[in-house]
C-alpha cells in the first residue's frame, strides 16, 4: 500500500484541482479584462445576478445593441446570398474599428442597401407595366386593325367570341367600329388590357353578365411569361380587347376589370399613331432595362465589399456580446466603482490569468490594478480534465454516462484500452479489423482537413472517434489472430495444427474425430476446429468462460478504484464496510468460479461446473463425487459460502450506526445545529459560495440508501456477470454472419466457371461485409462495449454527479455555435 | 512454446513498449504514470485473451469431428 502512496498523482485520473477566484475590476478596465479573459478562456463566471432578469441588468443596453448590429449583419448575409454574390473573405485587411464605430457603418450600409431595394423594386414595377403595355400595343393593335381592314374570321389570331348571336350583328359591329371617328364618340368604344390568363374566363363570363351580352370580347394569349407587376412573379397573360357602347358599360367595365386585378391600357385606334407608341415604349423600355443593370450592379458591387468584411464584423459582433453577457454576471460593489466577479478556474492556470489582467490594466491605462484572490468554498467545484485530442473521445464517452464527481477516479484512465479490447472480443475478425484500420488512418491522417470543414452528422462522429476507431482496429486484429479468423477463414501462420487423424488413412474422422498429439497451437485458436462438427460446442464453451473471466476481472477492477476513492478521501468507514464486504461477497462466489473454470482447464477434469455452483448452495455438505477438481474442494466451499453469507449484513448495516455515531460526536451537545455563520465580511457579497449550508443527519435516509446500495450489489453481482456473457454471444454473432457471407456468398459464386457470375458473387460479398459486417456490427458491438462499462464496471465506484467546468472562452462560444 | 514461456515473452513486450514509450514522449512524471497504466493495462488485456485461449486447448474435453465436405 506505501508503495501506491508514493507514487505520483496520475495523469486524467481525478479532476485538476480548482480554486473558486474573486476579482475586483474598476469599472474601466473591466471591458478589457474580461476580453482577454475571453481569448485565454480558463475562467467559469459564476452569475452573481442569477435572480435578476435580462432587463434589470447593467449593460442590458449594450447586449440590445450588439443584438441589433446581428440582426443587420444577418440582414446583410440574407441580401448576399439572395443575390448570389460571392465574397472571398478577406483575412487581411484586419482594420481594427471599434464596437461604435461598426455601429455607425453598419446602420449606413443597412439604409443604402434598403434604399438601392426600394428603388429597383419601383424601376422593376414600371418595367414590367411598359411590358404589358407594348404587348396590348401589339396584340390589341392587331384586332383593331383587322376590325378596320373588314377581315371577318380569317384571322386564326382571333378568337370569335360566341356571345354574339347572329352574323349581322357582328358585321354590323365591325362596321360600326370601321368608321374612323375618334372613340369618345357615344357609338362603339373599346377598353384594352391584359389580363391573368387563369382569370380570363371567368373574367369574359362577368362582363357578358353586367354588359347583358351588349359586348364583343376578343382575346390572344400574350405568348410568353410577363412578369406581373404587382405579385412579381411570371405568370401567363392573355391580351383582351372589349368593345361596348354607352357610358355606363364603361364604368362598369373598368370597376370589373379593377376587380379581377386586370391592367388596362389606352391603345390608339390609327395604325401609325399605334406604331409610333411602339417606338416610344420600346425605347423607354431599353432605358429602363439599362438603368435596372447598373442598379444590380451598383448593388452587388457594394455587397461584395460588406462580404468581405462580414465574417470579421459577425466574429467581432459575436465576442462583444459575449463580454457584455458576462459583465452582467458580474456585481458593482458600494463604491460604485468597481465591478465584482467570482469564478473557477484550475489552479494551474492562476499564474496566466494574473498576467492576463495585468494586460488589461495596462491596456485600458486604468491607474488602480485589478485585484483577483482566492476564496473558500463549501460549494463543490467543477469537474475539469485537460485532455488532449486522443483523450478526448474516451473522457466525452465516460461524460456522456455522467460527469466525474470533483476528484473522483475517472474511469476513462482505464476505458481508453478496456473499451477497444471488449468491442475487439466480440469483433474478433483480423481482416475485419484491418478494414476499420484503414478507414481510421484514413481519417487521421486528413485531420487538419477534415477539421476545418464541416461535416454531416455522421461524418463528425465518427472524425471525432477516429483515434477510439484506431484502437478499436488494432485489438480488433489482435483478438481475430486470436480467434483465427479472416474473413471467417483460418490460417496456419503460428504453426502446425495441434490435431491429426487418429489412424494413417484418416478413416474415422467423420465419427470419432482426429486427436491432439502434441502441444496446443501457440497462438489462438487452432485452425483444424474451423468447419468441423463439433466447432460450435467448443468455441461456445470457450466464450462462456472467457467472458465470465474477463466480466470477473472488470468487475473487480471496479471495486478496486472505489477503494482508491475512499482512500484519497481519507473515509475508512467506507474500506471497512463497504470496499472489504463488496470483494469477500463477489470474489468468493464469483472469482471461485473463475478458479473452478481455470483449474478445470489446466486438469481436464470432466467436472461439471453448473453442478458444483449450483450444489454449492443448495447442498453444501453434500459429498461432489466425480466433481471433484480438487482435494479440499468442499471445506473451501462451505467456507466460502460463510463468507458470502457474512458478507451481506456487513455491508448493509454497519456503515449507518456508524455514521450516526460520528453525527453525534461532531455535533455533540449543539443541539440546534449549525447556524449559517453570520461572520461574514463586511463588503457583503450576496450569493457568495461561502455560504455554509446545514445539513441535516436523516438516520433512516441514511439506512435507506445503504440497503438499496447493498442490495444493488449484491443482485447485481449475478446479473452483471451474466451480463458479461453478451461478449460471448456478439461474437458467436459475428462469427457466424461471416462464415455464412463466405460460404454462401463468395465461395458459391467462385464454384461457377462464369466469370459474370464470379464478379457479381464478390461485389455482392464486398457490400454485405461492408455494410451488415462492418457498419452494422460495428455500431452493435461498440453499443455493448460501452454499456459493459457503463452499467457493470462505472456501476461498481462510479457516481458521475458533477458538472463539467465551461470556461468563459470565445473559442468554445465558436464552436457552440456551429 | 509452452505456456510459461509465452508468459515470459508478453511481460517482456510489455517492458519494452513502455521503455519506448517512456523514450519517446517523456512528459513528466504523472504523464509518464499515465502512459505506463495505459500500457500495463494493455498488455495484461492481451495476455489474459491469449492466456484464456491457450489453457482451453490445453487439455480439450472434445476433439474436432470434420464434416462431410472434407
Amino acid at each position: 500500500m506505501k508503495f501506491f502512496n508514493d507514487l505520483p498523482p496520475m495523469d486524467h485520473f481525478r479532476s485538476e484541482s480548482m480554486s473558486l477566484v474573486q476579482l475586483i475590476m474598476p469599472v474601466e478596465s473591466a471591458h478589457h479584462a474580461v476580453s482577454y479573459l475571453g481569448e485565454l478562456g480558463l475562467l467559469q463566471f459564476k452569475d452573481l445576478n442569477g435572480d435578476k432578469s435580462p432587463f434589470q441588468r447593467t449593460f442590458v443596453n449594450q447586449v440590445k445593441r450588439c443584438g441589433e448590429m446581428s440582426r443587420k449583419l444577418r440582414f446583410f448575409a440574407d441580401q448576399i446570398s439572395k443575390a448570389g454574390v460571392t465574397t472571398f473573405p478577406n483575412p487581411d485587411s484586419e482594420e481594427v474599428i471599434d464596437l461604435e464605430q461598426l455601429e455607425i457603418r453598419l446602420s449606413e450600409h443597412e439604409g443604402e442597401l434598403l434604399e438601392m431595394n426600394r428603388n429597383s423594386e419601383k424601376l422593376q414595377q414600371t418595367y414590367s407595366e411598359l411590358l404589358e403595355f407594348k404587348l396590348v400595343l401589339l396584340k390589341a393593335g392587331r384586332f383593331l386593325g383587322s376590325a378596320q381592314n373588314h377581315l371577318v374570321m380569317a384571322e386564326t389570331e382571333l378568337v370569335e367570341n360566341i356571345y354574339s348571336i347572329k352574323n349581322e350583328d357582328r358585321l354590323s359591329l365591325l362596321e360600326q367600329s370601321m368608321q374612323p371617328e375618334p372613340s369618345n364618340k357615344a357609338g362603339l368604344r373599346f377598353i384594352s388590357g391584359i389580363i391573368c390568363k387563369s382569370k380570363e374566363l371567368t373574367f369574359e363570363r362577368m362582363l357578358f353578365r353586367a354588359t347583358r351580352g351588349n359586348m364583343f370580347f376578343n382575346q390572344a394569349p400574350a405568348g410568353e411569361q410577363v412578369m406581373d407587376p404587382v405579385s412579381g412573379e411570371m405568370v401567363h397573360k392573355t391580351v383582351f380587347v372589349v368593345f361596348f357602347s354607352g357610358d355606363q358599360a364603361r364604368s362598369k367595365i373598368l370597376r370589373i376589370c379593377q376587380a379581377f386585378g386586370a391592367n388596362c391600357y389606352p391603345v390608339p385606334e390609327e395604325n401609325n399613331k399605334q406604331r409610333q407608341l411602339t417606338h416610344e415604349v420600346s425605347l423607354r423600355l431599353s432605358e429602363l432595362e439599362a438603368t435596372l443593370d447598373a442598379g444590380t450592379c451598383h448593388r452587388n458591387k457594394a455587397l461584395a465589399s460588406i462580404g468581405s468584411q462580414l465574417w470579421n464584423w459577425t466574429i467581432m459582433v459575436k465576442k462583444e456580446k459575449a463580454v457584455y453577457d458576462t459583465l452582467n454576471m458580474l456585481n458593482f460593489d458600494v463604491t460604485k466603482k468597481c465591478l465584482v466577479g467570482e469564478g473557477w478556474c484550475p489552479t494551474f492556470a492562476k499564474p496566466q490569468i494574473k498576467e492576463a489582467l495585468h494586460h488589461a490594466t495596462i491596456h485600458s491605462n486604468s491607474q488602480v490594478g485589478i485585484i483577483f484572490h482566492d476564496m473558500d468554498s463549501s460549494e463543490s467545484p467543477p469537474t475539469y480534465f485537460r485532455t488532449n485530442r486522443f483523450t478526448n473521445a474516451f473522457q466525452e464517452i465516460v461524460d456522456a454516462y455522467g460527469v466525474a464527481r470533483f476528484q473522483e477516479a475517472n474511469p476513462a484512465v482505464y476505458s481508453v484500452i478496456t473499451f477497444p479490447f471488449l468491442f475487439a472480443v466480440m469483433f474478433g475478425d483480423w481482416g475485419h479489423g484491418l478494414c476499420l484500420l484503414f478507414g481510421s488512418l484514413v481519417l487521421i491522417l486528413r485531420e487538419k482537413k477534415l477539421g476545418s470543414q464541416k461535416l454531416g452528422s455522421f461524418m463528425e462522429m465518427a472524425y471525432g472517434g477516429r483515434y477510439v476507431l484506431l484502437l478499436m482496429a488494432l485489438f480488433s486484429i489482435y483478438c481475430g489472430l486470436i480467434y483465427n479468423e479472416f474473413f471467417s477463414v483460418p490460417f496456419y501462420i503460428f504453426g502446425e495444427s495441434a490435431y491429426k487423424c487418429r489412424n494413417a488413412d484418416c478413416s474415422d474422422v467423420h465419427t470419432a474425430g482426429l486427436i491432439k498429439y502434441r502441444d496446443p497451437y501457440p497462438f489462438g485458436v487452432d485452425p483444424k476446429w474451423r468447419g468441423s462438427r463439433s466447432e460450435l460446442p467448443f468455441l461456445n464453451s470457450l466464450k462462456m468462460k472467457m467472458s465470465i473471466l474477463l466480466g470477473v476481472s472488470q468487475m473487480n477492477l471496479g471495486i478496486i478504484l472505489s477503494y482508491f476513492d475512499a482512500k484519497f478521501h481519507a473515509n475508512p468507514l467506507d474500506i471497512q464496510y463497504q470496499f472489504i464486504p463488496q470483494m469477500i461477497f463477489l470474489n468468493s462466489l464469483f472469482g471461485y468460479l473463475a478458479l473452478l473454470i481455470v483449474i478445470k482447464w489446466c486438469t481436464g477434469s470432466q467436472a461439471d461446473l453448473y453442478h458444483v455452483m449450483i450444489y454449492m448452495f443448495l447442498d453444501p455438505f453434500g459429498d461432489l463425487g466425480e466433481n471433484q477438481l480438487f482435494w479440499g474442494q468442499k471445506e473451501l466451499q462451505i467456507l466460502l459460502l460463510i463468507l458470502a453469507i457474512v458478507a451481506v449484513p456487513w455491508m448493509l448495516f454497519p456503515k449507518p450506526f456508524m455514521l450516526k455515531k460520528q453525527q453525534t460526536e461532531r455535533f455533540q451537545g449543539r443541539t440546534y445545529g449549525i447556524l449559517g455563520t453570520s461572520e461574514m465580511d463586511v463588503d457583503h457579497e450576496p450569493d457568495s459560495a461561502r455560504h455554509q449550508h446545514h445539513e441535516d443527519f436523516n438516520f433512516s435516509e441514511v439506512f435507506v440508501h445503504q440497503m438499496i446500495h447493498s442490495i444493488e450489489f449484491v443482485l447485481g453481482a449475478v446479473s452483471n456477470t451474466a451480463s458479461y456473457l453478451r461478449l460471448w454471444a456478439l461474437s458467436l454473432a459475428h462469427s457466424e454472419l461471416s462464415t455464412v457471407f463466405y460460404e454462401k456468398l463468395l465461395l458459391l459464386a467462385w464454384g461457377y466457371d462464369n466469370i459474370v457470375i464470379r464478379i457479381t458473387g464478390l461485389v455482392v460479398f464486398a457490400f454485405a461485409t461492408a455494410f451488415v459486417l462492418l457498419m452494422m456490427e460495428t455500431l452493435s458491438a461498440l453499443l455493448h462495449a460501452l454499456r459493459l462499462h457503463w452499467v457493470e464496471f462505472m456501476g461498481k465506484f462510479y457516481h458521475g454527479d458533477g458538472y463539467k467546468f465551461r470556461p468563459f472562452s470565445f473559442k468554445l462560444l465558436a464552436d457552440e455555435e456551429d | 512454446m509452452g505456456f510459461w514461456m509465452t508468459t515470459i515473452v508478453f511481460f517482456l513486450l510489455g517492458l519494452v513498449a513502455s521503455a519506448s514509450v517512456r523514450l519517446c514522449c517523456n512528459r513528466g512524471p504523472s504523464t509518464n504514470l499515465f502512459h505506463l497504466t495505459l500500457i500495463i493495462t494493455a498488455t495484461i488485456c492481451c495476455w489474459m485473451m491469449w492466456a484464456i485461449v491457450y489453457l482451453a486447448q490445453l487439455k480439450p474435453l472434445i476433439v474436432p469431428i470434420l464434416s462431410e465436405g472434407e
